[in-house]
């Protein structure tokens, strides 16, 4: 061993510096980089004044930038107040490279490919026929392999959301039943294979981080997603970034008024109220109660959208159950709006189907379950626009990876 | 070996021809050479499918040209497989589409909300084939959605057919049927119905506004508003699927291929742009 201490320590501490001076690096050409993306700047002065950086510094990163294909120059601008040479334009190429968002489904894998500018050009779609465990990856590779046969750019990223249980920051997926996945470091599994940096979120979070970059909400500091649908879940944006909190809360219990006169128990889990197999045995019993109701019968599909067209023409078996549904959801509203007093409220998810009535009667009746003054500043949209995992899985990765989004 | 076989029933066919030319690009771009298995080129007579795909780097399959048999033989020699707008539930070979469930979510959209109808025709491709399917049944969805006024009549047979989808038309018309807009599950019915509807004497877009699937430069030629699904392209990310399998990469599943609102003067009057 060499005097003044181990090789290892100083290795390590290389290493350490390595990697900071790269951070600092990667972050310095996403300052630019978004600065141009965002329209702040076109050129190297005002990239410089923008960001704060030393003019060299620019220089340099805009090479690196260029050199990467991320950047072209394109014209000059005009000349400032004190005559000098017409800066050099720069513009942003949004086809320079790849991007891959997944979502892993109750029964398939979707993954979109997606330009820097979340523009997807191809969607793949391979059903999970009841896999489990390992076979799980192997589905999620397929759909992977799929779209890189599409490939235009080089890949620069993958995001991908899994219902349940994620460690977002070490990558790994502690717990998710559907699956039969327990401690899952999909992440690190990922980029061993395809060697591009993977992340990975909740799935619930993802949707929110779609709706607040793709969505109607404009200008919200703090956007909740609530989804409802086999189960339900709840994913936060705030300021911008995703709470990694909320995710699963089927199996909380609510202990209120419930509007069921079933015999479910009225302190049950959330999910047995809301859950999809909940609806669809609630609505075969209203329908035994209802003969003439517009419901499908037993054999024939169900869907949300099947409720919502029979309540929309009056039909009393499902108004009642569309009426069930807003009395539970209500509270669930209540309380993530008394918790957080978020800006806006998204409910996504198959149950979205039911659209604006039942989204209005949902928000009515969360009113009488909160003070005045906490609701009238929330906002509430509907999601009907499909993939939203696998957009917000795009949007995620664009924006820990460039900063862009 | 560097040989793609293409099995399809008639490669002089609108899509077929269009898959056709897209794969060709790719294939050749990438040091492919087609052969191409066109076999019931006379409706009537169709001869056996004689390609052989022992001798082929891989295989194209374009809609539901071949038996589940021969797709079967073909997969158990180890012969990579592409479908185009077919798929077999129990083959995991992977497959591309156009994106049928949202470019009909589109159209019907597109027909409540800018145009303000709500009483509908649909015209139905052919029943078993994938794309007609999926069509149909992502039409009685938007249906529901809408709560559009859609009596079982006003579901026409056209079996993708510009023929039928005429002839199924005019007997609707014959019966006295009210409606105010036409959705047709292909481009060239959609056509054929903007023609049937005038030729009775209708105002096209004035009392009924008619969309159809799929764009192509005769539905440009007639003003059809339409869902624009790249065929060309659907061909050339199909050979991508194959190449890409012959290179190593396994796959299974699905591609789908966005498809983009194109309005035209039969929905809306004067229109020429494109959402």
């Amino acid at each position: 061993m060499p005097p003044g201490g181990s090789p290892y320590r100083m290795n390590a501490r290389s290493a350490r510096n390595k990697a900071t001076h790269r951070q600092l690096r990667q972050h310095n050409q996403q300052l630019v980089l978004r600065a141009i993306y965002n329209g702040l700047a076109n050129n190297r002065a005002a990239l410089a004044q923008e960001t704060g950086l030393a003019k060299p510094t620019v220089s340099e990163l805009i090479g690196e930038l260029i050199e990467a294909g991320l950047l072209v120059e394109e014209g000059r601008g005009r000349s400032t107040r004190g005559g000098g040479k017409r800066p050099r334009l720069l513009k942003f190429v949004p086809q320079a490279r790849h991007v891959i968002g997944l979502s892993v489904n109750d029964d398939h894998v979707i993954g979109g490919l997606s330009d820097l500018n979340g523009q997807v050009v191809a969607w793949h779609y391979t059903p999970l026929d009841e896999a489990h465990g390992e076979a799980v990856i192997d589905v999620i590779s397929a759909t992977i392999n799929g779209l890189l046969a599409q490939l235009d750019a080089p890949l620069l990223c993958l995001g991908i959301g899994v219902p349940g249980v994620v460690d977002a920051q070490a990558g790994i997926v502690q717990y998710a039943p559907h699956i039969g996945w327990h401690d899952v470091p999909l992440a690190r599994l990922l980029q061993d294979r395809y060697r591009v940096p993977v992340y990975l979120a909740n799935s619930t979070a993802l949707m929110a981080m779609a709706e607040y970059v793709y969505g109607p909400a404009d200008q919200v500091a703090s956007f909740v997603a609530v989804r409802v649908g086999a189960s339900v879940g709840v994913g936060m944006v705030i300021n911008g970034a995703i709470y990694h909190g909320g995710g699963e809360i089927g199996h909380l219990r609510l202990a209120t008024h419930s509007p069921v006169e079933s015999s479910a128990d009225v302190t049950g889990r959330l999910v047995t109220f809301l859950g999809w197999p909940y609806v669809r045995q609630r609505a075969a019993a209203l329908r035994r109660a209802h003969p003439d109701s517009l419901l499908p019968g037993d054999n024939a599909p169900l869907t949300y959208l099947h409720i919502h067209y029979a309540a929309t023409n009056g039909d009393p078996a499902a108004l009642m159950l569309r009426d069930e549904l807003s009395r539970s959801l209500a509270q669930v509203f209540a309380w993530i709006i008394g918790l957080l007093r978020p800006d806006h409220v998204s409910l996504a998810g198959p149950i979205a189907d039911l659209g604006e009535p039942f989204l209005a009667q949902t928000v009515a009746y969360a009113r009488e379950l909160l003070l005045p003054e906490l609701v009238q500043r929330v906002s509430f949209s509907l999601s009907t626009s499909p993939n939203l995992v696998a957009m917000g899985a795009i949007a995620q990765a664009l924006h820990l990876e460039l900063g862009l989004v | 070996m560097m040989t793609l076989g293409v099995i399809t029933n008639n490669q002089y066919s609108v899509f077929q021809r269009n898959v056709i030319a897209g794969a060709r690009q790719v294939a050749e771009a990438h040091g492919y050479s087609l052969v191409i298995d066109s076999y019931a080129e006379d409706e009537a007579h169709p001869r056996p499918i004689t390609l052989d795909y022992r001798r082929m780097a891989g295989v194209l399959v374009i809609a539901n040209a071949a038996p589940p048999d021969l797709l079967r033989a073909i997969y158990r020699a180890g012969i990579p497989l592409s479908l185009v707008s077919h798929a077999d539930p129990d083959l995991p070979v992977p497959a591309v589409f156009a994106d049928n469930t949202q470019g009909i979510a589109q159209l019907v959209r597109h027909l409540v909300e800018v145009c303000g109808r709500r009483d509908l025709v649909f015209i139905r491709g052919l029943r078993g084939q994938r794309d007609s399917d999926e069509r149909e049944e992502a039409f009685a969805r938007e249906v529901m959605r809408y709560n559009l006024r859609v009596p079982p009549e006003h579901l026409l047979a056209g079996d993708f057919s510009a023929e039928i989808a005429a002839a199924s038309l005019q007997r609707l018309l014959a019966a006295g049927a009210r409606f105010d807009g036409v959705v047709a599950s292909d481009y060239l019915m959609g056509i054929a119905a903007v023609e049937t509807l005038r030729a009775a004497g209708w105002d096209v877009p004035g009392e009924v506004s008619v969309v159809g699937f799929g764009d192509g430069p005769e539905a440009e030629q007639a003003g059809l508003t339409t869902v624009a699904a790249d065929v060309v392209e659907q061909g050339r990310r199909a050979a991508r699927q194959l190449i890409s399998q012959i290179e190593g990469l396994s796959m299974r599943g699905i591609t789908l291929l966005s498809v983009r609102l194109v309005v035209r003067g039969t929905s809306v009057p004067g229109a020429q742009q494109t959402q």
